[in-house]
C-alpha cells in the first residue's frame, strides 16, 4: 500500500528566542492510500498548525514532509500554491463557499484557478454534483442551501482538482449530528473508492468511528493513536 | 473575470448603487467642463479662433488688450522690421450700439482689422468688407438673436456713426459679447471722434511668429511688450476667475470620485478577507484576485462613463440656447481617461489588502 502523506519528525515554532512557541513538537505519522485519518485534540493543541502544514499552507521549522512521493519540505510560496492547486483538496468549515457563485460555479472556480476551465471541467463538475446528490441544486447560491448541502458542495469542490489528499477542517462544526454524520460518511466513501487519502480535524467524537485511525494531539505532540474501524492496525504498519 | 462578473451579477443592487454614484459624478464632471468650455468660448472665442500666436501691447497695460494703446509710429516701426508679414494691427473697443432707428442698446466688441490680413474672419453669410469702402461691418451671427440681419445699420449713439452689416461670421465673441469687424479706416474715424486724440493708435499688433522671433522683436523695438495668446486669454476680464472656479470644481470631483471608489472597494475587500483566504488556499494567486478586482473597477467605471456621456448629450440637447455649453470629443476622452485612472488609483488600497491576506486564514476558524 502506498503512502500518500508522511510527516517525519516535523516541528513548528512560531516566533524566536524566548518568545518562541512550539506548536508542533517532533510529530511523525503516515497516511496511506485509501486511509481516512481523524485528528482530535483540545483547542490550541496544534491541530490547525498540523492541518496547515499538511495542506502546504505553512512550512515546517524542522523535519521532513513527503506528499505523494515528493519532498515538499522546503518550497517557495509559488511552488506551495501550485502543490495546493494540484494535489490537495480542502473542505473548510461552512460558509467558506464563495457566496456569489452558484453550486456549479463553485466547482468550476477550481478549474478556473487552475486555468483548466472547459467542457471537460464542466462534465467533471456535473458528475461530482450528481454523485453527491446535488444535481438539482446546481444553479442555487449557497445562501439557499442547507448546512449539510453546503458541506457536500465543499466536498465536491475539494474533489474538483483530483487531489491526492483531502484535508477537512471541522467539517461538521455547524451541522446537527445526523447531517454531520452523513457528510463524514460521504467523505469516507469517496476516499475509499478513489484510493486517495484524507485527514480530518474535528471536535466531533460522534463521527470518529467512520475514520480508520484517530490521532490525538496535545501540546504539539502526538500522544496516542487509536484505530477505530481497524483497531488492530497499529501506526506505521505499512512500511 | 470569472469571479468579477459573477459577483457583479450576484450583488446587483450593491454595484448598481456605486455605479449610479459614479454615473452622477462623471455626469457632473462632463456638465461642468461643458459649461466651462462654453463660457470660455463665449468669453474668448474671438481670441481663441484668432490665427495669431503673439500680441504686441503697450507696457504697463497688465497684459490686457483693452488697456493697451500702440501708437501709429510704433506700428510703422514694427511694420518695417517684420516687412509687413506676420504682423497686423488690431483695434479693439467695447461699444454699446443700437440697430439704426431703434433705441435698444446692445453690447458689442469692435475689432478693427486689415481685411487682407490673417485676422480677417471667415464669412458664413453675406460678403466681406474691404480696406477702402467705409461703413461696412461683418458681425458675429449671435447678433441675429438681437434682430440684426444683412443690410441693417448699426449705430453708435455717442458718435452717431453708422455701419452697414454686410456679412456674418461665426464663433467670434469676446468678453461674452458679439464681435463687430470693421476696417481700419472706420476705426480711424471712430477714435478721432475724441478731439483730444493726437495720434492714431491701435490696441495691439497681432503676430504670427515663433517665440524666438517674438523675443527678437521685443528687443528691437523700444517701449513695447510682447505677450502670448494664452497671456492675453488669461487676462481677459473675468476669464481667469470663471475658468478657475470651474476647474476647481472639476478637480474636486475627480478627488471625490477616486475616494468614493476607493472606500467602496476597500470596505468590500475587508468584508471578503476570509473569502480571499479560502481562494488563496484553493490555489489562487494574488495576481488572479487583483485582476478580478481591477476588472470590476474598470468595468464599473467604463460603464458609468459611457452612460454619463449619453446623459451629458441629453442635457446638452435640452439646455436653452442662451446657456453656453460646449464639449468636444477630446475633452470626453481626456476626462474619461482621467476618471478611469483615479478609479484604478483608488483601488490600489484594496489591492494591498488582498496581497496581505494569508491563505492560512481559511484554516481553524472554529477554534
Amino acid at each position: 500500500m502506498k503512502t500518500k502523506l508522511a510527516f517525519e519528525d516535523v516541528s513548528k515554532r512560531y516566533g524566536t528566542g524566548d518568545n518562541a512557541v512550539k506548536a508542533l513538537d517532533h510529530v511523525s505519522f503516515h497516511v496511506n492510500e485509501g486511509e481516512f485519518v481523524a485528528i482530535v485534540g483540545p483547542s490550541g493543541s496544534g491541530k490547525s498548525t498540523l492541518l496547515s502544514i499538511a495542506g502546504v499552507l505553512l512550512s515546517p521549522s524542522a523535519g521532513r514532509l513527503i506528499l505523494d512521493g515528493q519532498d515538499i519540505t522546503n518550497l517557495s510560496a509559488k511552488e506551495m500554491t501550485k502543490i495546493r492547486l494540484d494535489k490537495i483538496g480542502f473542505v473548510f468549515q461552512t460558509s467558506n463557499l464563495v457566496p456569489f457563485l452558484t453550486v456549479r460555479d463553485q466547482l468550476l472556480l477550481v478549474a478556473e484557478i487552475a486555468k483548466k476551465r472547459g467542457i471537460e471541467a464542466e462534465q467533471k463538475a456535473d458528475e461530482l454534483l450528481a454523485h453527491l446528490g446535488l444535481a438539482h441544486r446546481r444553479n442555487h447560491y449557497p445562501e439557499h442551501l442547507s448546512g449539510g448541502e453546503r458541506q457536500r458542495v465543499a466536498i465536491a469542490r475539494a474533489w474538483m482538482n483530483s487531489p491526492e489528499l483531502i484535508l477537512a477542517d471541522e467539517p461538521t462544526a455547524s451541522l446537527d449530528s445526523k447531517r454531520g454524520r452523513q457528510v463524514v460518511e460521504m467523505l469516507a466513501d469517496e476516499v475509499k473508492s478513489r484510493r486517495k487519502a484524507a485527514i480530518m480535524v474535528t471536535h466531533d467524537e460522534r463521527v470518529l468511528d467512520l475514520c480508520d485511525r484517530v490521532l490525538t494531539i496535545k501540546d504539539g505532540k502526538l500522544i496516542a493513536t487509536a484505530g477505530m474501524k481497524a483497531a488492530s492496525q497499529p501506526l506505521h504498519s505499512h512500511h | 473575470m470569472f469571479l468579477a462578473l459573477r459577483e457583479l451579477k450576484f450583488a446587483k443592487l450593491r454595484y448598481f448603487l456605486i455605479g449610479f454614484i459614479m454615473i452622477l459624478i462623471s455626469w457632473l464632471v462632463f456638465i461642468i467642463s461643458g459649461l466651462a468650455n462654453g463660457l470660455s468660448a463665449d468669453n474668448a472665442a474671438a481670441l481663441l479662433n484668432m490665427k495669431a500666436d503673439h500680441f504686441v501691447i503697450q507696457p504697463d497695460s497688465e497684459n490686457k488688450l483693452n488697456r493697451s494703446q500702440i501708437p501709429e509710429d510704433k506700428w510703422t516701426e514694427i511694420k518695417q522690421i517684420t516687412a509687413g508679414t506676420g504682423a497686423t494691427p488690431l483695434g479693439q473697443k467695447m461699444l454699446s450700439v443700437t440697430k439704426a432707428g431703434t433705441k435698444n442698446k446692445m453690447d458689442v466688441t469692435l475689432f478693427a482689422i486689415d481685411a487682407n490680413q490673417f485676422l480677417a474672419p471667415v464669412i458664413t453669410e453675406g460678403s466681406h468688407f474691404n480696406n477702402t469702402d467705409k461703413n461696412q461691418v461683418v458681425v458675429d451671427a449671435s447678433l441675429k438673436q438681437e434682430g440684426i440681419g444683412l443690410g441693417d445699420w448699426l449705430q453708435d449713439p455717442e458718435t452717431n456713426q453708422k455701419w452697414k452689416v454686410v456679412g456674418f461670421t461665426e464663433g467670434h465673441t469676446f468678453s461674452h459679447s458679439p464681435v463687430v469687424f470693421m476696417n481700419l479706416k472706420d476705426w480711424d474715424d471712430l477714435i478721432r471722434a475724441n478731439p483730444q486724440l493726437k495720434q492714431r493708435y491701435y490696441s495691439a499688433i497681432a503676430l504670427q511668429m515663433t517665440p524666438s522671433q517674438a523675443d527678437e522683436l521685443k528687443r528691437d523695438v523700444s517701449e513695447i511688450d510682447v505677450i502670448t495668446k494664452e497671456d492675453a486669454l488669461q487676462n481677459l476680464p473675468g476669464y481667469k476667475e470663471e475658468q478657475g472656479s470651474l476647474s476647481m470644481m472639476i478637480v474636486f470631483l475627480f478627488v471625490i470620485a477616486s475616494f468614493v471608489q476607493a472606500v467602496f472597494f476597500y470596505v468590500i475587500t475587508l468584508q471578503k478577507t476570509n473569502q480571499f483566504g479560502v481562494l488563496k488556499a484553493l490555489g489562487a494567486n494574488t495576481s488572479d484576485l487583483a485582476r478580478s478586482l481591477m476588472g470590476q473597477v474598470i468595468l464599473l467605471t467604463v460603464t458609468a462613463i459611457l452612460i454619463s456621456v449619453g446623459f451629458t448629450y441629453g442635457v446638452e440637447s435640452i439646455l436653452p440656447e442662451s446657456v453656453p455649453f460646449r464639449l468636444d470629443v477630446e475633452t470626453f476622452f481626456l476626462f474619461s481617461g482621467l476618471l478611469l485612472v483615479v478609479s484604478v488609483l483608488g483601488s490600489l488600497l484594496s489591492l494591498r489588502r488582498i496581497a496581505n491576506v494569508d491563505a492560512i486564514e481559511a484554516i481553524g476558524r472554529a477554534e
